[in-house]
């Protein structure tokens, strides 16, 4: 084949061609590793929260007044927001999944081994949760309305039962089955004893980028303060307007309270993930301006060095080449150059990866990226190269013979 | 000759339009794009008070979990809190933390609403140069008399009282009157360095009163409180002696050997404590100034960190870019440099010539790489709008103008050296014969 | 005025050394119009390139208006280019994207000349070559002929000692060459030295005074004579 010439061809114009080698080299592991972020944030934006998103809505009831009764306020609250045409079911509790904000204990099975805590989410809940948010049971049952406590934030809890899931009760009990879990005791730092009644398949904790976000609990309390946090589930698709429904509703109940934080699940995920998807629009904004210059600088250099060869190649036509062998000669050059530029990439591409590893809270590139990546760069640099390459084979054989 | 050399270029410029404007259109690109990371970056991790950060101190106390090895608290007791209040040995200290409450305007068409208070000390208004729009800070006999005084922000007197001076006037919140004694001017520090435990780009407070209220009032306390241990007992009081850490403990000290001194303080205080079964680990006490405490808490977000190398990146891609087509333009000059040389040029005045070619591409460059600038950093206000973030901090000021249009010029004339230096070298005698 | 004594030039690559000139000795007098003739490859163009400081040369000495160049630097080797000699092209190398008059402004302006000093030498040199109506115009809206007047404008107006003119009618079709060389002429008979390289030999004889060169050696007239119609078949 030609590869020889070529390659003999390209050592004349050895800087031009390492130039466009080293760009091709560098725009490789931008972009590979960008869409590796890209791609690992939207693993983790895909991550279920174990709750029927679809169709839930919260709002947040604050009371003021010295005439506001806290408990009465929120059990007529329920009242009202079940009765709701379009409602499934309501529930109050302390924290929303997701939502960033809420309460974490240490939790262990051996009372007196403190180092032995492991952190998890604790949600503060009502016996309607479990239906409410459509958690899924694989072993035992939730609450009844008889295992409900209520407390002041300061006082001390004296809940007697809980429900965890699968993934904490794998690391409390790694060697027992979730159905033999239930009826085990659980140590909080705050409570003395908890016996364990349910395992849901999937609760996450409010903050997604926690190490533990698979671990919480559930407990049967609910605090008595001026501050109520209610999750309602609608009749599929009658989310929105029930939701104005409920805000108006409990706004005119009467009673001193203002209503705030009226979100729907969705519009509260979108919004605790805003800086993920914001680095993932942002990044994936870069890979296209990346491919983009790189073809702009293929195209640009092929021009230059295409014209600068014109006698060259009508040369060639003269001696015989037909345009097919000129289109391969250039798409070759092409290929050698990108070749030589994706594989100081791939070694570029991990050395990144490994920084942003080792510097930034991210896991370790799949081995796929990098091959995959050269190959898409090398069929990008072939279709930037296509254009010119077929102007140069326009080249007529007469160029040979004229002066310019 | 610099005009003439710059007439020149912009000659050059017509003859191979497209070469020139992709160059134009990479550098504009590599720079907006860099513009925008380095914008996000310069804010986010700036010095938010350059003038006295070095005199301001986050108080860190280790009042940790002997049986655990994590970082010491960030916050502090109450217990603590109070025992530095009464020592009172800096030159100025503030204990901050902060409250939410229902604020139920006097006029019945205002609705009553939800808002976020900062609870903090007379000193608090001096030490964080907070602009006032009228009136001031409350006196420190305020804070000692625990009056119910109010400083408004410059947003929540807009939406109480109009926009007009309300000092003197009362508000109603938590049940109680609230005598307002200050408006506060325009005051969104970036970062909200005085309290990055709760969201370093969270918006500010709407209201401000003495700390000594929060705990005198049993407010409901808005922000992170951390336990290591069990509270004992219940009610408040056995909140407020417990190892929950829920305060943030600010100092100013005026030089370096009031900071040694007050360390020494802040650890005498510690061994006392240890004494008293308390502070059960090592020692590990420390006054973090305003930049030492921002790094210590990583404020700057792991994203901005990793978009400004990807940025970097692309701009070296982009200036990769312009070194090849600069190369092609110049070495495709060459019957134009071996003609001025033999009219008398030297090689000096040619270098000279052909880096303000650079530049002025460099110039054009940057220019358009301002209106990307723009551009990108108004998508991103979206994007982080989204995300709840205070984003109008954004914006192409004087600084990036400069930076950018400095930056594009610099870079195309560092890539433009070596093709100047090849087009330049090249043995004029061979470009003059026939083509 | 223009004295080259035993003036060598090698060309090095890794592999081959090629000799251009080989103790190549010439005199130029002020006034005189010198032909320089010879086939391909025979140095004549690494002559005109040393002679115009456009090379340096391996050995031997070059005396220019008295000044030794050996031991001159790349800043000095441009001043005296710009104040002493003027160039002529086969190819004009005009500068496509100046018009005429900032043409013909490019030596002054490495003259670092005020403008008001330039501007009534760059008319004249455009007016003695009966250009100064097109002074706005581009080169590409001239005919070829016109270009090289507007080359010898630029070459001229400076005031040089001599001009150096390689091949300055090969562009160009013979009537319009007889226009350039009645034109060089002129200047010579005005007191400018010409040294000109050609293949032309009805040109070389016309002129003072003939130099053939030979494989880097100025070859007597008699082998001039038989050498040069060979040369011009190859």
């Amino acid at each position: 084949m030609e590869i020889g010439p070529i390659l003999r061809a390209l050592w004349h114009n050895k800087l031009g061609a390492m130039l466009i080698a080293v760009q091709i080299a560098v725009t490789m592991t931008v972009i590979i590793n960008a869409i590796f972020i890209i791609n690992e944030r939207s693993r983790l934006m895909a991550r279920p929260s174990g709750l029927e998103e679809a169709n839930l809505f919260h709002l947040t009831s604050v009371g003021y007044g010295d005439d506001f009764n806290e408990q009465v306020t929120s059990d007529d609250d329920l009242n009202m927001l079940r009765q709701l045409p379009g409602v499934v079911n309501a529930t109050a509790v302390n924290a929303i999944p997701v939502s960033g904000s809420g309460s974490s204990t240490g939790v262990r099975i051996d009372m007196d081994d403190r180092t032995a805590n492991v952190g998890t989410a604790i949600y503060r809940v009502d016996e309607q949760v479990f239906d409410t948010l459509g958690l899924n049971f694989i072993a035992g049952e939730g609450f009844d309305v008889t295992d409900m406590r209520y407390r002041s934030s300061a006082g001390t809890t004296d809940a007697d039962k809980v429900v965890m899931t699968e993934a904490l009760a794998a690391i409390l009990f790694p060697d027992l089955t979730p159905n033999e879990v239930i009826g085990e005791t659980l140590y909080t730092d705050q409570v003395t004893a908890l016996q364990i009644v349910g395992i849901v398949e999937r609760l996450q904790a409010p903050w997604p980028s926690w190490e533990n976000v698979e671990s919480s609990v559930l407990i049967p309390e609910q605090f008595l303060d001026t501050y109520s946090l209610y999750v309602v589930r609608t009749e599929p698709g009658q989310r929105d307007q029930v939701m104005r429904a409920a805000e108006d509703l409990l706004a005119g109940s009467g009673a001193d309270r203002v209503i705030r934080g009226v979100n729907s699940l969705e519009q509260t995920r979108s919004e605790t993930y805003g800086a993920d998807s914001a680095l993932s629009s942002i990044l994936k904004t870069v890979v296209v301006t990346l491919v983009f210059i790189n073809s702009m600088g293929i195209v640009g250099l092929a021009v230059f060095s295409i014209n600068k060869r014109r006698k060259q190649i009508g040369t060639r036509r003269a001696l015989g080449a037909s345009k097919f062998e000129i289109l391969r000669y250039f798409l070759l050059e092409n290929l050698l150059i990108t070749t030589v530029g994706v594989l100081v990439g791939a070694v570029l591409t991990i050395a990144l990866s490994i920084v942003l590893t080792t510097n930034f809270n991210m896991p370790a590139m799949a081995w796929y990226y990098a091959p995959l990546g050269a190959l898409a760069l090398i069929a990008i640099g072939q279709l930037a190269a296509l254009g010119p390459s077929v102007r140069a084979t326009t080249i007529t054989p007469a160029t040979a013979t004229r002066t310019v | 000759m610099f005009f003439y050399y710059l007439r020149l270029s912009a000659l050059s410029y017509k003859r191979n339009p497209v070469l020139s404007t992709l160059m134009v259109l990479a550098i504009a690109i590599g720079i907006g794009a860099y513009m925008v990371v380095f914008t996000m970056q310069h804010t986010m991790g700036g010095d938010p008070i350059p003038h006295k950060s070095d005199q301001l101190f986050h108080v860190s106390l280790d009042t940790g979990d002997p049986e655990r090895d994590d970082d010491p608290p960030e916050q502090l007791t109450y217990i603590d809190t109070m025992a530095l209040l009464e020592a009172n040995r800096a030159y100025r200290q503030t204990a901050t933390s902060k409250f939410s409450a229902i604020i139920e305007p006097e006029n019945p068409e205002i609705r009553p609403f939800a808002s976020l208070g900062r609870g903090a000390f007379a000193d608090f208004f001096p030490m964080f140069d907070v602009p006032f729009l009228y009136g001031s800070g409350w006196s420190p006999d305020a804070d000692q008399n625990r009056e119910q005084v109010v400083v408004l922000s410059q947003e929540t007197n807009e939406r109480l009282f109009g926009g007009n001076n309300s000092v003197g006037e009362t508000i109603r919140f938590d049940g109680a009157l609230f005598q307002v004694v200050g408006v506060l001017a325009e005051w969104t520090p970036i970062p909200k360095y005085y309290d990055v435990n709760n969201g370093p780009f969270d918006e500010g407070e709407e209201l401000y009163i003495p700390w000594y209220l929060i705990v005198e009032r049993e407010m409901s306390r808005s922000g992170n409180t951390n336990c290591w241990k069990s509270i004992e007992g219940t009610g408040f009081q056995a909140f407020l002696n417990s190892e929950c850490v829920w305060i943030q403990y600010w100092v100013e000290l005026e030089d370096s050997d009031a900071e040694a001194e007050y360390l020494t303080f802040l650890n005498n205080y510690a061994n006392e404590q240890k004494a008293l079964g308390r502070f059960q680990r090592e020692l590990n006490n420390n006054l973090y100034d305003v930049n030492e405490w921002m790094i210590e808490q990583e404020v700057l977000p792991d994203e901005t960190r990793i978009l400004n190398i990807l940025a970097a990146m692309l701009l070296a891609v982009c200036l990769l870019n312009t070194i090849g087509l600069l190369l092609a333009k110049f070495l495709g000059k060459s019957a134009e440099i071996g003609a001025r040389q033999a009219l008398g040029a030297h090689k000096g005045s040619l270098f000279i010539q052909h880096m303000i070619e650079a530049g002025f591409i460099g110039l054009l460059g940057g220019l358009l790489g301002l209106i990307v600038a723009y551009f990108g950093l108004e998508g991103v206000k979206i994007l982080l709008g989204n995300a709840r973030m205070q984003t109008e901090w954004m914006h192409v000021d004087t600084t990036v103008v400069t930076v950018t249009v400095a930056l594009a010029i610099v870079c195309t004339i560092v890539a433009g050296l070596y093709p100047i230096w090849r087009a330049c070298n090249v043995n004029p005698s061979i470009h003059l014969k026939t083509q | 005025m223009l004295q080259m004594n035993n003036v060598s030039k090698v060309f090095r690559t890794d592999t081959v050394q090629t000799s251009a000139l080989k103790d190549f000795s010439l005199t130029v007098d002020e006034g005189e119009f010198v032909t320089i003739t010879g086939p391909s490859g025979c140095g004549k163009t690494t002559f005109l390139n040393i002679a115009g400081l456009l090379e340096t040369y391996t050995s031997g000495t070059y005396l220019l208006d008295g000044v030794d160049v050996s031991q001159l630097g790349d800043f000095q080797r441009a001043r005296l280019r710009n104040e002493k000699i003027g160039f002529i092209f086969q190819s004009f190398n005009l500068m496509p994207d100046l018009n005429l008059f900032d043409n013909v402004d490019v030596p002054l302006r490495y003259r670092g000349m005020k403008a008001s000093e330039r501007k009534p030498l760059i008319e004249n040199a455009l007016e003695s070559v009966g250009l100064a109506s097109r002074m706005k115009h581009l080169p590409a809206q001239l005919s070829g002929g016109q270009q090289q007047r507007v080359a010898i404008a630029r070459a001229l107006v400076g005031s040089p000692l001599f001009l150096l003119a390689d091949e300055p009618t090969g562009n160009l079709d013979s009537n319009t060459a007889l226009g350039v060389m009645e034109l060089l002429q002129e200047i010579n008979d005005k007191g400018t030295t010409i040294i000109m390289v050609t293949h032309d030999q009805l040109l070389a004889k016309q002129s003072q005074r003939n130099i053939h060169i030979l494989d880097g050696r100025i070859s007597t007239g008699d082998q001039a004579e038989a050498l040069a119609p060979a040369a011009e078949v190859a």
